[in-house]
């Protein structure tokens, strides 16, 4: 009951407060290259070389990243152009334990 | 498969060329139509909402047990409940647009006029979308992992395996050449 409880006011805060954002998490892949991952976040959310290289090594060395942030619906955006390369990505509130 | 030396290269402002013998055209062919075929087989055969259809809503709300098709159309969302609902949604938008990726590849490979492809900045993301859905692919059935590459290397030469294993790094070269093509462009 307690979790049930717990997700109802999750709900409703989520409803009162619509600025709360949510972020895209790319998870590493064992196939993916490398350079694969930074040649599509440069192109999927036009970071240059630089920052796309920096998210990958996050992802590479860390095993995740947050790559965007936004409203969900922009996030389920960003995580379906993600897939459609074939990057390992989902999304969540931002305010969640990753 | 050694003939190429290049894989890909850039000419001019937006051309990217790669010179495939007939038999690594043939392999490259063979492996997209795989794709193409493994996502068919997901097709909604029992949409018969004919608006839903339009939408693109589909009727698969639980994620595919093929292991190889839950890495291509893998779950958005951690929550069981919120990744079903996504993935009524979007699925077979994604799909079709994987599918999208797979068929430019094959037209491209069938179009080659002397084994040379050519393809502009779209059609080259087309062939990077497709060539990783194949070594995706590939990944799972080899049970590729961090660190499973030296096992990899040393399959015995009678072990089936070890001819998917040399395909699946050559495509990842082929694969690289393309984006160093495409990143000489973005400097």
């Amino acid at each position: 009951m307690v979790k049930i409880k717990d997700k109802v006011e999750e709900e409703l805060q989520a409803i009162f407060n619509n600025d709360a954002p949510w972020i895209t998490i790319v998870w590493d892949d064992p196939v993916n290259l490398m350079s694969y991952v930074t040649y599509v976040l440069m192109e999927l959310f036009g970071f240059n070389r630089e920052k796309a290289h920096e998210l990958m090594m996050k992802v590479h060395t860390e095993g995740k990243a947050v790559v965007s942030t936004g409203s969900r619906e922009e996030m389920e955006h960003d995580v379906a152009r993600l897939h459609e390369y074939g990057l390992w990505a989902t999304l969540q509130r931002g305010d969640q334990t990753i | 498969m050694n003939e190429i030396q290049h894989g890909f290269f850039r000419h001019g402002d937006n051309a990217y060329l790669a010179n495939f013998s007939d038999a690594e055209r043939e392999v490259l062919t063979n492996l997209v139509e795989q794709i193409i075929e493994l996502l068919a087989e997901r097709v909604d055969h029992h949409n018969d909402d004919p608006l839903a259809a339009m939408v693109g809503i589909t009727m698969h709300d639980t994620p595919p047990e093929d292991e190889v098709l839950l890495r291509l159309l893998p779950n958005a969302y951690a929550d069981q409940v919120d990744a079903s609902e996504f993935r009524r949604y979007t699925e077979s938008t994604l799909r079709q647009k994987k599918l999208a990726h797979a068929l430019a590849m094959r037209m491209h490979l069938q179009s080659a006029v002397d084994g040379i492809v050519e393809v502009d900045h779209d059609g080259a993301n087309a062939w990077l979308g497709a060539m990783n859905d194949v070594r995706l692919a590939l990944g799972v059935r080899l049970k590729v992992e961090q660190n499973s590459h030296e096992e990899l290397e040393l399959l015995a030469p009678d072990d089936p395996m070890r001819g998917v294993y040399a395909v699946y790094t050559w495509l990842g070269w082929l694969q690289e050449s393309l984006i160093s093509a495409l990143m000489d462009e973005s400097e």
